[in-house]
């Protein structure tokens, strides 16, 4: 999986490319911790190239929700593919981790 | 050769020892009396323990019993000449690794190049200065000594290499010892109860897999199942797994909730079974049969894969958004009731089959899981079930599974 990381002054925003999954999930944990360690208050996690996640990566996604909450930040999740969203929504991740269809509405709520 | 010729030839050694020397033992292998004699004194003087032979056949015996670290031999000998001398020492497991340096009157191209392809590393020309022989001795000692280094690193690493196969020998066996524990817990095929054909087939990722499975009665009347799913997979999973099947049992529930009712069950597992610090969480769907009405009640955290199968109708999930076990600690989980016809089948499967990836990373998907049901419908149950898993296999392009892989199949045959 390769992550790469853009910095707006509304939040951290990371372009997953790859599968989110049990073998790379370190790759993940580590960008998360890097964005929480600059004291990121709301984290964008673009799913748009990512074409799997399975249950390890769904784990991953929520630990890293709740860690956020508890710091009085958020996470959100940027136009996941069909596949992804499906996932998403049979374990009712929309309800913990917002997703947004594209970045300006997503930067735009933690805003409001 | 004659002694005039020899000592003419014969190198000198006559500086002393520098400051940088390294002692080492040193073969010298040589028919020359006085050559020999001379050498080895000089050699001495050096700092080094020196060995002699009079020939190639004497100095193997010594160079087997002593293991020096340099062999300084001549050409010309004799019963055995240092080139045939230099091919039996490479032939001998033993000494194949120690380092010769060939000593010879001509330094021809051509003969350098013989002595070096029969086994020689070094030359030393009886002509050659007093500075280049003990230039040549020097790092013929430094490149045997790393010679010698790596012949025990290498012994070392083969030590470990046993000792680590070893390990992993006893750790497989205590893995196929543990899978045959988790496989002895689950229920056995056949009639489960009047009525109830059950059938499965599982493969674990691992030898030990986290994806597991109940069927059990609860009373005279009732039928409970479950499956679970745990995230990731290995031994931890595994681990963990076994820690849920054992809260599911029917005992245990009735004990803890007074009934198996499947909304009940998990919000209690919900309570009990937190997203650990790590990411870690299950997947569970429960149903409850009432056996005289074909009446099921069931509920899902999360677990999206169950198939109702009729014979006269299409297939559908019994599945619904659902958070999984400890992801929201103040969840509720909607149950469902459906009455169930004769011949109906559920099949209960974890997410290893239906996110078997084809080489382009293509998951084989739940829709298409239910394709494979459909068509052999009307075939005994477990040759429906192997059947999905022959299809998975074919999407996937290989037998293994990358996550575990579990269908149960319950069939109500009357």
């Amino acid at each position: 999986m390769k992550i790469k990381e853009r910095i707006s002054p509304q939040g951290i925003i990371l372009d997953l490319e790859g599968d989110l999954t049990y073998a790379n999930q370190g790759v993940f944990k580590a960008a998360v911790e890097k964005a929480k360690q600059a004291g990121c208050r709301h984290l964008i996690v673009n799913m748009e190239q990512v074409r799997f996640v399975d249950s390890a990566g769904l784990g991953i996604l929520v630990l890293v929700s709740q860690s956020f909450k508890r710091l009085q930040a958020q996470v959100s999740m940027l136009k996941p593919q069909s596949y992804v969203r499906e996932i998403m929504s049979l374990a009712n991740i929309p309800k913990m981790i917002p997703i947004y269809e594209n970045e300006q509405d997503a930067l735009i709520a933690r805003a409001a | 050769m004659n002694l005039d010729s020899m000592k003419r030839l014969a190198p000198s050694f006559d500086s002393p020892a520098p400051a940088c020397s390294i002692g080492g033992t040193i073969l010298l292998v040589e028919d020359e009396p006085v050559t020999r004699a001379s050498m080895a004194a000089r050699l001495t003087r050096l700092g080094h323990r020196v060995l002699e032979a009079e020939n190639g056949r004497a100095g193997l015996e010594v160079a087997r019993r002593e293991r020096p670290d340099l062999i300084i031999v001549d050409w010309m000998m004799p019963e055995m000449d240092g080139p045939t001398f230099c091919e039996a020492v490479r032939r001998d497991p033993l000494l194949k690794l120690s380092h010769i340096l060939l000593m010879t009157a001509h330094d021809q191209p051509a003969q350098i190049a013989e002595g070096l392809a029969r086994g020689a590393d070094d030359f030393l020309s009886k002509a050659a200065s007093k500075q280049e022989i003990t230039a040549r001795v020097l790092a013929g000692l430094r490149t045997s000594r790393l010679v010698r280094e790596l012949e025990t690193t290498g012994s070392q690493l083969e030590s470990s290499m046993l000792l680590l196969q070893t390990k992993q020998t006893e750790m497989e066996a205590d893995l196929q010892s543990a899978a045959t524990f988790v496989r002895s817990v689950l229920p056995p095929a056949g009639n489960v109860v009047q009525g109830i054909e059950l059938a499965w087939e599982y493969q674990p990722a691992l030898t030990l897999g986290g994806d597991l499975f109940g069927v059990a009665s609860i009373d005279a009347e009732h039928l409970g199942l479950y499956i679970l799913d745990a995230s990731g997979h290995g031994v931890a999973a595994a681990l963990r797994s076994v820690s849920l099947m054992t809260f599911l049992r029917v005992e245990n529930m009735l004990q803890l909730i007074g009934s198996y009712d499947p909304e009940k069950v998990l919000l209690e597992a919900n309570r009990r079974f937190p997203l650990s610090d790590e990411g870690e969480y299950f997947t569970l769907w429960v149903g409850q049969l009432h056996l005289p009405t074909r009446s099921l009640s069931y509920a899902s955290a999360g677990h999206h894969g169950v198939l109702l199968s009729s014979a006269e109708r299409p297939s559908r999930w019994l599945t619904h958004p659902s958070s999984p076990l400890g992801f929201d600690p103040a969840a509720v989980f909607a149950g469902n009731r459906i009455t169930l016809q004769p011949a109906d089948r559920l099949f209960l499967m974890s997410d290893g089959i239906y996110e078997a990836s084809s080489p382009t990373g293509e998951p084989w998907g739940r829709w298409r899981f239910q394709q494979a049901i459909e068509t052999q419908k009307r075939s005994p149950l477990a040759s429906t079930i192997s059947h999905s898993f022959t299809e998975a296999r074919r999407w996937q392009e290989q037998c293994d599974f990358f996550d575990d892989a579990a269908v149960v199949g319950l069939e109500l045959t009357v």
